[in-house]
C-alpha cells in the first residue's frame, strides 16, 4: 500500500492502495467514476479507455504506480453536459446499441481528434481498430467521428 | 420455428398462458409520498406536471426497446416525446413474464402497449370533455395536450385527477397508421446521452452503500467443484475480507474487484479440485461422434414425399458436409449481479433477459418467496441470448447469502466470462440433393447432428427438441417434391444456451451453401433457381408456423436488384446471396460482395432486404441490421474448441471479433408491409455467413464448407 495524489477530471484525489492496482480499478471501485468500463482486463478490447495527458491508455493495463502526475481524464470529464463534438455526433447518429463500449470508443476518437483534427478513414480505422463492439455499431461509429470532425454529413438520411 | 413457443415458454418461468405475462388492469404502485398521478394501467403514468412516465416490460440490451416500446405508447397516447420518461419494469404481479429474446419485444408487446396508450388517451379526452361540458367527439389530442371547440386547450397534467376518477374503457379506438406522428420515423435512442457522458448503469456500474465486490473461483471444468482449499494467502492481499464456500465454487469478496480478482488468484494455486464427468470431453471427440451420427438414426423434423426414395431415383446426387463449431456470447459486459440481503427479503440488481427467472432462482437459493426478491432490471452490456440464463445471478444471491448479506456484487472476468458461458453448440450436417436427367430438384436431405440446446436448457429430452435444432433447416422453402430434415442428438456434457441467431445461424449457413453448390452444379444462377424454386407459392406450413412465400421473394428480389446482381465484376470480386423467412415471421435476403486476393478475404459490402412488418422505428431497424450482420460476420472466424473438459479459449485473443476494420458497408431496404411488427434483432445474423461464403465461391471456385473459415484454403 502507498498514497498517491491523482488528478482526475481536473480534481485532485488521495487514494492509497497497491501501485500494482490497474488504474481502472481505482476509477471505478474507488473513485465511482463507472464510465470507464470493464471488458477483457487483458487491454485487447479498448472499453477501459482514458487519457492519460493527452494519450489514450488502456486503464486497465495502466498500474497506478506508473500514472505519475499525468492528468487523467475519463468520459465523465471529456465534456460532462455532453457537449463535445464527439457526444454530440454519437448521440446524433444514433450510434450506441447497447452502449457499454462506446465510452471507450469515444474516449479513443477523442484522443485522434486532438492530434488530428480531419482523419481519413484510414486513419479512423487504425486509432479505433483495437475498440471492440460485439453489437456491431462500427459504421456508425466511423460516421460519427467524421461528423464530429465536421466532416460529412451530419445525420444518416 | 416451432421452437420459438416452446422457448419462450421454457426460458421464462411463466408466461406461457398470459401474452407474455402483459396486464392491462394492473396498476402502477404509488411510490411512497407519491403525487396524484394518472396511472390507468401498469405501462404509464401521467404526472401533475404533464410528464409522463413509461414502464417498459422488456429488457434493453442495445436493441432498442427502451425507445421503440415508449413509442408505441406515446403515440397513441399524442405525447410530447421530450416530456417522456423511461423506467425498467420490476418482475412482479404487473410483469409476470418480462422474458426478452427471439426477435419478440415489439411484436409480443405491440397489441398490448397501444391499447395501453389509447386507453389513457381516450380518458384524458373524456375528463377535458367533462370539464369543459362539451361532446366528447368535438375533442381531440395532440402532444400532451387535449384540444376542444373554441380553442380550449388543457394538458394532460392539469386532467390528471379528473381522469383517474373515470372508469377505464374495455375496447378504446387505437389510431390509423396515416395518423402517426412518432411511430414509423426515425426516434434516437432514448438513453443516447447518458451514455455517451459515462452516466448510464450497466449492471456492473451498480453502487449500493458498503458493497464489497465478489470473484468466484470456479473450476475450468464445467462439473468440477472444490475439494480443498487453503483461503491463507487470499485473505493475505489488502482488501480481501472473506472467502466463502458457494455451490459453484468459492468466492473472495473484497472492497474492491481487483483484490477480489488477485485473492482469487492466489486461491486458486491453493485449492484442489474434483473434476467430474466433464475432464475427457474435448472437441475432436465430439466431432468423431457427430461425424458417426450423421449416418446414424436420427429425429424427423420434416418429411415431405419420400427423399430416400427419390434419391435412390436421381439421376445424379450430390452430396456434402458442413460444419460449425461451438461458439461464445462474448458480450463487452461481462456476467455479473449484486445482491443484498435484508431481513425482509433481498434486492438484485443486475442485467437480465429472464428478469422473473432471475428473481424466482434467487428466491429458491435463499429460501425466500419471488415476491421478497426485488429485481431491479440494469442495462445490458450485450445479451445475444447470454443472460436468459440466471446462473450467474443465482450464484450471486448465493455468494451474498454465504457472506453474510451483502450488497456484493459478483463480477466475472473475461475469462470466467468465456469458460463458462452457455455456448452455443457445435453442429455437423449432411446434405445431399438429388438431380434428375434434365437436371431438376427432385429430393433434399439435410441431416443435422450435434448437442440440443433445449435438452442442455431443459435438462431433459423434450419432444419438440427436434424442431428446435432443425429451425432453419426444416423450413428450407423452395419447392422440392421430395423433403427430409432430421436431426441426431449427440451428448455434450457442457452448458448450453441460445445466441442471437439460434440454431437458424448453423442450419441456414449449411442450407443455403449447399443450395448455391446445387445451383452452381446445375449451371444455375443461383438467384434464379431461387426464384424458380420459390416459384408461385403462397402461404406455406412449416410445423406450427407458417410463411408467406410471396414475402420471401420480394425480398429476395429487392437484395439482387440493390445489390447489382448479375453485373460483371473484376476478376477475384464474387457476389453471394442468402435468404430466410424466419420463424415464418420476418423475411430477409442479403446479398454479400467480397474479394480474395494473396489469401485475403475482404467483405466489401452486404445488402439486406428485410420485411418485418410495420416498422415502429427505422433507426432502430437499420441498427440492428447492422449489427446482425457484424454478429454473423464475426463467427466467421471465431469458434470454442474443448480440450480435457475445458475451453481452450479464454479471452478475446483466441475469439477474434470483427473490429472496424474489417465491418463492411451496409445497405438496408425495407420492403414495406401492413403486418403487424414481426422482430429483426436476429434475423440479418443467420445470413452473413452464407452470403459471404457464396460470394467467395464465386469470386474464387473454392467452397467453403466449414466454421471457422480457413483462409489458407482459398
Ligand atoms: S478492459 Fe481494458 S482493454 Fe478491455
Ligand atoms: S454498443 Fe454494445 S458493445 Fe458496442
Amino acid at each position: 500500500m502507498a498514497a498517491f495524489t491523482l488528478t482526475v477530471n481536473g480534481q485532485s484525489h488521495r487514494v492509497e492502495a497497491s501501485p500494482e492496482m490497474p488504474l481502472l480499478w481505482v476509477l471505478r471501485d474507488r473513485l465511482g467514476l463507472t464510465g470507464t468500463k470493464f471488458g477483457c482486463g487483458q487491454g485487447l478490447c479498448g472499453a477501459c479507455t482514458v487519457h492519460l495527458g493527452d494519450a489514450p491508455v488502456r486503464s486497465c493495463k495502466t498500474r497506478l504506480g506508473d500514472v505519475g502526475s499525468r492528468h487523467i481524464t475519463t468520459i465523465e470529464g471529456l465534456d460532462p453536459h455532453g457537449a463535445h463534438p464527439l457526444q454530440k455526433a454519437w448521440v446524433e447518429l444514433d450510434v450506441a446499441q447497447c452502449g457499454y463500449c462506446q465510452t471507450g470508443q469515444i474516449m479513443t476518437a477523442a484522443a485522434l481528434l486532438a492530434k488530428n483534427p480531419h482523419p481519413s478513414d484510414a486513419d479512423i480505422d487504425h486509432a479505433l481498430g483495437r475498440n471492440a463492439c460485439r453489437c456491431g455499431t462500427y459504421l456508425r461509429i466511423r460516421e460519427a467521428v467524421h461528423a464530429a470532425a465536421g466532416q460529412r454529413r451530419e445525420v444518416i438520411p | 420455428m416451432t421452437d420459438r413457443r416452446d422457448f419462450l415458454k421454457i426460458a421464462g418461468v411463466a408466461g406461457a398462458g398470459l401474452v407474455l405475462g402483459l396486464r392491462l388492469d394492473a396498476k402502477t404502485r404509488p411510490g411512497a409520498a407519491a403525487a396524484p398521478e394518472f396511472a390507468p394501467n401498469a405501462f404509464l403514468a401521467v404526472r401533475p406536471d404533464g410528464t409522463v412516465r413509461i414502464t417498459v416490460p422488456k429488457t434493453e440490451m442495445g436493441q432498442g426497446v427502451r425507445t421503440a416500446l415508449p413509442l408505441v405508447v406515446a403515440e397513441e397516447m399524442d405525447l410530447d416525446w421530450a416530456k417522456v420518461e423511461v423506467i425498467n419494469a420490476n418482475p412482479g404481479p404487473d410483469f409476470k413474464s418480462m422474458q426478452t429474446g427471439g426477435s419478440t419485444s415489439v411484436s409480443s408487446t405491440w397489441g398490448t402497449l397501444r391499447k395501453a396508450g389509447a386507453t389513457a388517451r381516450e380518458m384524458l379526452k373524456a375528463a377535458a370533455a367533462a370539464r369543459w361540458n362539451v361532446d366528447l367527439k368535438s375533442c381531440r389530442t395532440e402532444k400532451g395536450f387535449v384540444l376542444g371547440p373554441g380553442n380550449q386547450k388543457l394538458g394532460y397534467g392539469a386532467l390528471v385527477e379528473a381522469a383517474a376518477k373515470l372508469p377505464v374503457p374495455k375496447d378504446p379506438s387505437l389510431k390509423s397508421p396515416r395518423d402517426y406522428r412518432l411511430l414509423g420515423k426515425r426516434t434516437p435512442r432514448f438513453d443516447g446521452p447518458d451514455i455517451v457522458t459515462g452516466k448510464a448503469i450497466f449492471g456492473l456500474d451498480v453502487r449500493r452503500p458498503g458493497q464489497r465486490f465478489a470473484a468466484v473461483l470456479r473450476s475450468t471444468v464445467c462439473t468440477g467443484r472444490p475439494m480443498a482449499w487453503d483461503a491463507g494467502k487470499a485473505l493475505e492481499v489488502p482488501g480481501v475480507v472473506d472467502v466463502v464456500k458457494v455451490p459453484t465454487g468459492i468466492a473472495v469478496i473484497a472492497t474492491n474487484t481487483w483484490a477480489a480478482l488477485k485473492g482469487r488468484e492466489r486461491l486458486a494455486a491453493d485449492t484442489t479440485w474434483e473434476l467430474g464427468s466433464a475432464q475427457d470431453f474435448n472437441s475432436a471427440d465430439l466431432e468423431t461422434f457427430m461425424r458417426e451420427a450423421l449416418t446414424g438414426p436420427g429425429e424427423e423434423a420434416r418429411k415431405q414425399g419420400d427423399a430416400e426414395k427419390a434419391l435412390v431415383a436421381a439421376a445424379k446426387v450430390l452430396e456434402a458436409e458442413y460444419s460449425f463449431p461451438y461458439q461464445a456470447h462474448a458480450t463487452v459486459e461481462p456476467m455479473n449481479a449484486t445482491v443484498q440481503i435484508r431481513p425482509e427479503g433481498a434486492e438484485m440488481w443486475t442485467g437480465s433477459q429472464s428478469p422473473n427467472k432471475a428473481q424466482a432462482t434467487a428466491a429458491a437459493a435463499l429460501g425466500l418467496k419471488p415476491e421478497q426478491v426485488k429485481v431491479n432490471v440494469a442495462l445490458i452490456g450485450g445479451g445475444f441470448g447470454r443472460r436468459l440464463g440466471t446462473d450467474f445471478s443465482t450464484e450471486a444471491a448465493q455468494v451474498a447469502k454465504a457472506a453474510g448479506g451483502g450488497p456484493i456484487q459478483v463480477v466475472w472476468d473475461r475469462e470466467d466470462d468465456f469458460r463458462h458461458d452457455l455456448h452455443h453448440p457445435a453442429t455437423l450436417h449432411r446434405l445431399r440433393a438429388g438431380l434428375d436427367a434434365s437436371g431438376a430438384l427432385t429430393a433434399w436431405a439435410h441431416r443435422i447432428a450435434g448437442p440440443s440446446i433445449l435438452h442442455s436448457w431443459v435438462g431433459q429430452k423434450t419432444p419438440s427438441q427436434v424442431l428446435a435444432e432443425a429451425n432453419g433447416a426444416l423450413d428450407i422453402p423452395y419447392a422440392i417434391p421430395a423433403i427430409r430434415v432430421d436431426y441426431a442428438e449427440v451428448a455434450a456434457p457442457t452448458p448450453l444456451g441460445w445466441w442471437r441467431g439460434i440454431e437458424i445461424v448453423p442450419n441456414v449457413f449449411a442450407r443455403e451453401c449447399f443450395f448455391d453448390e446445387v445451383a452452381h452444379a446445375v449451371g444455375k444462377d443461383p438467384l434464379q433457381l431461387r426464384l424458380d424454386l420459390l416459384g408461385n407459392q403462397g402461404l406455406v406450413k412449416f410445423g406450427r408456423d407458417e410463411a408467406d412465400i410471396r414475402r420471401l421473394k420480394k425480398v429476395l428480389q429487392v437484395a439482387a436488384e440493390k445489390a447489382g446482381w448479375g453485373r460483371k465484376l473484376p476478376a477475384g470480386r464474387g457476389l453471394g446471396l442468402a435468404c430466410h423467412a424466419y420463424d415464418g415471421r420476418t423475411y430477409a435476403a442479403e446479398v454479400a460482395e467480397v474479394s480474395v486476393e494473396k489469401g485475403q478475404l475482404r467483405i466489401h459490402k452486404v445488402t439486406c432486404a428485410v420485411d418485418c412488418g410495420f416498422v415502429v422505428n427505422p433507426a432502430g431497424l437499420e441498427a440492428q441490421v447492422e449489427g446482425g450482420i457484424a454478429f454473423g460476420l464475426s463467427a466467421l472466424f471465431t469458434q470454442i474448441t474443448w480440450e480435457k473438459g475445458h475451453t481452450v479459449q479464454t479471452g478475446y485473443q483466441e475469439f477474434p471479433l470483427l473490429r472496424l476494420g474489417d465491418m463492411p458497408e451496409v445497405e438496408t431496404h425495407v420492403v414495406q408491409s401492413a403486418e403487424a411488427p414481426s422482430g429483426i434483432g436476429e434475423p440479418p445474423v443467420p445470413l452473413a455467413i452464407p452470403a459471404v461464403l457464396n460470394a467467395v465461391f464465386a469470386a474464387t471456385g473454392k467452397r467453403i464448407r466449414k466454421v471457422p473459415v480457413d483462409l489458407s484454403a482459398i
